[in-house]
């Protein structure tokens, strides 16, 4: 498993990520376009908001009959003609595809965009076992040619310019330099396109599960999907327990609004439908088709009424785009597969206790919740895992700027409990400060203070003036 | 199998034994009526101009004899030499064949296949430069075309060649996913794989900018067949 970085390191990361200009300057050029698109096709598409009441709705009754939908998910499958697995954690899912890669004497392994593969980390054991695993989604495959990990679960490389990738395939693949999407996204095709035709095994993701009929549906863009699941002999199909859904007739609400909120389009372009494996006489589709079912820790957020609701969540990213620390320190600071806002509530569940200072990374700005297409409430969450954190038994250790920011910060509930005392001080700081504002921000301040003043300026302190009562506007 | 029950009695033991507040029913949605046939040229035009927005090509609303024309012309303009193509929902793929032969091009027809086959015809399949495939519905509200495959019409028509033509019937334009999923049912959506695709293969992974024909085709061309006899 890759470690979760311990608290020291997310603050050393989140530090250096928030002083990255370059960083900064690409993930909000990449939000602002994300959110452009969003806005326009949520304008066009009125019933956006009854399918979210919808999808809200149908998800937090699956998760609610979610015992009885795995059953029945399990029977579809098997009638299909799909191997069925269930996976306790990751160790149990990696050993089953590796050992079933090794059975069928994989020599190609090809896989589609899938995070939940990225989450049991099956890339490292299947290289371990000798066996490469070729990432086919452009953006994972560049990732994955640079060594590094996703910064983000739609845009897996949205913290590199295309300079940068341009800059890669040269130094990789010894071909003349360009920064042309086009034609790097050409590269990448002939090259990908070989590999899939000689694939004989593959591995994808799984977007819902419908229980009623054993059909898995895959939602992609550029085809890396369809042929991960219809190339290879051998195909193995990862999936948590949360992706059950329970009837065909409930799958157009997802659809209809995962597209909109993950990459601003009206529908992804592929949606596949795969029940079991290929019917006889077919060119295309597995000869045997698995399926990993995986728990990892879900079962235990299920178990708590507060994050239980965090299972709705279809991985849709639109959070990550709107969280003002994602757009500051971007996908990687946060050491989880599973970063922004869901990946704070979702990786101490994950991932053990390492992650547990994530729930604190948050403004609780509330931009999540009013974007999250199921209507998840992430800020209440995060305050749930923020009290169950601090009353726990082993209480986080935090770095020690973090821990004089936090004695500072008891000190002012301290004094803030007395107004009248907080209103001197503050006609005292107004009168002694104003001196030293410039267009009302104090650029440095003395001693501990300093630590504000290097990385933003201060607004000046005001004299308290009562607030005038309420007038009616004219 | 072990596991199997392990998760799901701690699934079940997570979710308490009480009384559940929902029943399934209570998520139920109602099915969008199927369109009509009085509003097919308006279906098929908001078919048109969607799929024109998401980069696909309307060729128009044409009869089944104007189709064959049109592809064999389109088949030139594309510079293609191979034609890969497979059987028809509703059109006469051998007559649209024939009429492409006629015309020189190489056809590569896609029939069952043995299992030793499978690897030789999917190189020809792959390097055909265009795929013909007749599709089951299409989706006005959002130009989506939903094709089903089976041995005699493997999906690699619609993904493997650089070029992708499909072909619908009007009467299988329909209003929304929704109406599409509630025609086809469960058992019709189980019984074969069925891809619903929306436009030309794409990716934005690089800075977000639009690119086509990642692994899939790089265009895609959509004819609208109207019944001479309608």
């Amino acid at each position: 498993m890759a470690e979760i970085p311990k608290a020291r390191d997310f603050f050393e990361a989140s530090s250096a990520a928030v002083g990255d200009h370059e960083l900064r300057r690409k993930l909000e050029n990449a939000s602002a376009r994300h959110l452009d698109h969003f806005a326009q096709v949520k304008a066009e598409f009125p019933p956006y908001d009854d399918e979210r009441d919808a999808a809200h709705r149908i998800k937090t009754d699956a998760i609610a009959h979610l015992d009885e939908l795995l059953i029945e998910l399990t029977s579809k499958l098997e009638e299909r003609g799909c191997k069925v697995f269930f996976a306790e954690d990751a160790a149990q899912a990696r050993e089953y595809i590796v050992a079933l890669a090794k059975a069928k004497g994989a020599r190609n392994v090809v896989k589609g965009k899938s995070m939940t593969t990225e989450e049991i980390d099956l890339n490292d054991a299947l290289a371990k076992a000798g066996i490469d695993a070729v990432e086919t989604d452009l953006g994972e495959y560049i990732v994955q040619l640079r060594g590094e990990r996703p910064s983000h679960i739609i845009t897996p490389a949205i913290h590199l310019s295309k300079e940068d990738i341009g800059q890669l395939f040269t130094e990789k693949f010894g071909i003349e330099y360009t920064a042309e999407p086009e034609k790097l996204t050409a590269e990448a095709r002939s090259r990908l396109r070989a590999i899939f035709l000689a694939a004989d095994f593959g591995i994808t993701g799984v977007n819902f599960a419908i229980a009623e009929t054993g059909t898995l549906i895959v939602v992609e863009n550029e085809g890396n999907g369809r042929l991960s699941s219809t190339m290879p002999e051998t195909f193995v199909a990862v999936m948590g327990i949360e992706k059950v859904i329970p009837r065909l007739e409930d799958l157009s609400h997802f659809l209809e609004i995962l597209a909109r909120t993950a990459t601003g389009q009206k529908l992804t372009t592929y949606t596949s439908f795969i029940t079991g494996p290929r019917r006889e006489g077919e060119l295309d589709g597995p000869a045997e088709m698995h399926v990993v079912i995986l728990d990892n820790g879900r079962s235990s957020m299920l178990a708590d009424p507060v994050l239980r609701e965090a299972l709705n969540c279809i991985r849709c990213g639109a959070c990550l785009n709107v969280c003002p620390i994602y757009r500051r320190i971007g996908g990687h600071a946060y050491g989880s597969v599973y970063p922004g806002p869901i990946g704070s509530i979702v990786s101490p569940n994950l991932f053990g206790s390492a992650a547990g200072y994530l729930p604190f990374a948050s403004t609780l700005c509330g931009a999540c919740k009013d974007i999250c297409p199921v209507k998840i409430d992430i800020p209440r969450i995060l305050l749930h895992l923020r009290w169950k954190e601090s009353t726990g038994k082993h209480p986080l250790k935090w770095p020690r700027a973090i821990e004089r920011a936090r004695r500072g910060a008891r000190r002012f509930a301290k004094t803030a409990r007395y107004p009248r005392t907080v209103r001197t001080l503050g006609k005292l700081a107004a009168m002694v400060l104003k001196p030293f504002a410039h267009n009302g921000y104090l650029r440095r301040m003395p001693g501990p203070f300093g630590n504000w003043t290097k990385y933003r300026n201060f607004p000046r302190p005001r004299p308290h003036k009562r607030p005038e009562p309420d007038r009616p506007s004219s | 199998m072990a596991e199997q029950h392990k998760i799901i009695a701690s699934v079940k033991d997570a979710l308490g034994t009480g009384a559940r507040s929902n029943s399934h029913e209570a998520a139920a949605t109602a099915a969008v009526p199927v369109a009509q046939s009085a509003q097919r040229a308006e279906l098929a035009s908001t078919f048109a101009r969607e799929l024109e927005e998401v980069g696909g090509k309307f060729l128009g609303i044409l009869t089944p004899a104007e189709v064959t024309n049109r592809i064999v012309s389109l088949a030139g303009e594309i510079g293609a030499r191979t034609v890969a193509l497979g059987q028809g929902v509703a059109s006469d793929m051998d007559a649209i064949g024939e009429a492409l032969e006629r015309a020189d091009f190489t056809i590569v027809r896609t029939l069952p296949v043995a299992d030793t086959e499978r690897a030789a015809m999917r190189a020809r399949v792959a390097d055909a430069e265009l795929g013909i495939a007749d599709a089951d519905f299409a989706i006005a509200s959002t130009g989506t075309l939903a094709v089903v495959s089976n041995a005699n019409r493997p999906s690699s028509l619609t993904l493997l060649p650089p070029a992708s033509l499909v072909i619908v019937q009007i009467d299988r334009v329909m209003a929304n996913l929704a109406a599409v999923l509630a025609e086809m049912g469960p058992a019709g959506v189980a019984a074969n794989r069925l891809t619903l695709i929306t436009g030309p293969s794409r990716t934005a992974d690089i800075e977000k900018r639009i690119v086509l024909g990642v692994h899939g085709p790089k265009s895609l061309h959509v004819i609208v067949v109207w019944p001479q006899n309608d």
